[in-house]
């Protein structure tokens, strides 16, 4: 059975919290790297998307690789950010044991029943946990999914694997066919 | 005659997790992948 991170939202009140989803995806990452275990530093515990943006400073958006470098000061986590890998590539990566946070361009999820923020159209960040092989759908982590109005959903969603990866290839700076990710380690050897 | 670098396919989704594992391996050390495109871009302001 693969780990499943808890869902940690990014509208939780805190300073930037809007601003907040790849701190949040990648707090959820940490969760999945560590399975769970507080690495017993003098940062806190559990991860926490506040806590990673008071590592990155002012409010606004954010990338993979500063994320990447916070979560490794506060959690002693190092994730593995890959830019332009083929779609099926990524696949082998989520079967193979990993977890991914991924950066999206919600215009794409807008028209969908996955919409978490209506009328957001611009560049977020997800977290990724697994694949299912039934359909080959994703069990996506977005951070928005917080159920705080009727309509919007609550915590981690299966999305089509279609979806998954025209939001991903949609975001700015990706090649056609591929998609950006920062992976969890391998937890299921 | 120089060698072209030929990539190795993806296996197949239904493939054992071994050979998912061990082209997830590859793909993971290789260079061309850690390079961060000029172009990317960043998250935005989402809707409360």
């Amino acid at each position: 059975m693969i780990y499943r991170p808890p869902f940690i939202k990014q509208g939780d009140g805190s300073r930037c919290e809007w601003t907040n989803c790849n701190c949040a995806s990648h707090a959820m990452a940490v969760m999945r790297h560590r399975k769970g275990v507080d690495p017993r530093n003098e940062h806190g515990w559990p991860p926490a998307p506040a806590e990673i943006r008071n590592r990155l400073g002012a409010c606004g958006g954010t990338d993979l690789a500063e994320n990447d470098l916070a979560v490794q000061h506060l959690y002693g986590v190092n994730m593995d950010v890959r830019y332009n890998i083929p779609m099926a590539s990524f696949r082998s990566l989520i079967i193979s044991g990993r977890g991914a946070v991924v950066p999206i361009w919600y215009g794409v999820i807008a028209p969908t029943r996955f919409d978490a923020s209506p009328g957001f159209t611009g560049g977020h960040g997800i977290y990724v946990n697994e694949r299912r092989s039934s359909d080959g759908a994703y069990l996506v982590y977005d951070p928005l999914a917080d159920h705080r109005r009727k309509a919007i959903p609550q915590g981690p969603q299966w999305w089509p694997a279609s979806l998954l990866q025209k939001a991903a290839e949609a975001f700015p700076g990706t090649r056609g066919g591929c998609i950006h990710a920062s992976f969890t380690r391998d937890t299921e050897v | 005659m120089p060698v072209k670098d030929q990539k190795k396919p993806a296996p197949k989704a239904n493939a054992p997790v071994e050979e998912h594992r061990k082209h997830a391996d590859e793909i993971l050390a290789k260079d061309e992948y850690k390079e961060k495109p000029g172009a990317l871009g960043k998250s935005d302001e989402a809707k409360p």
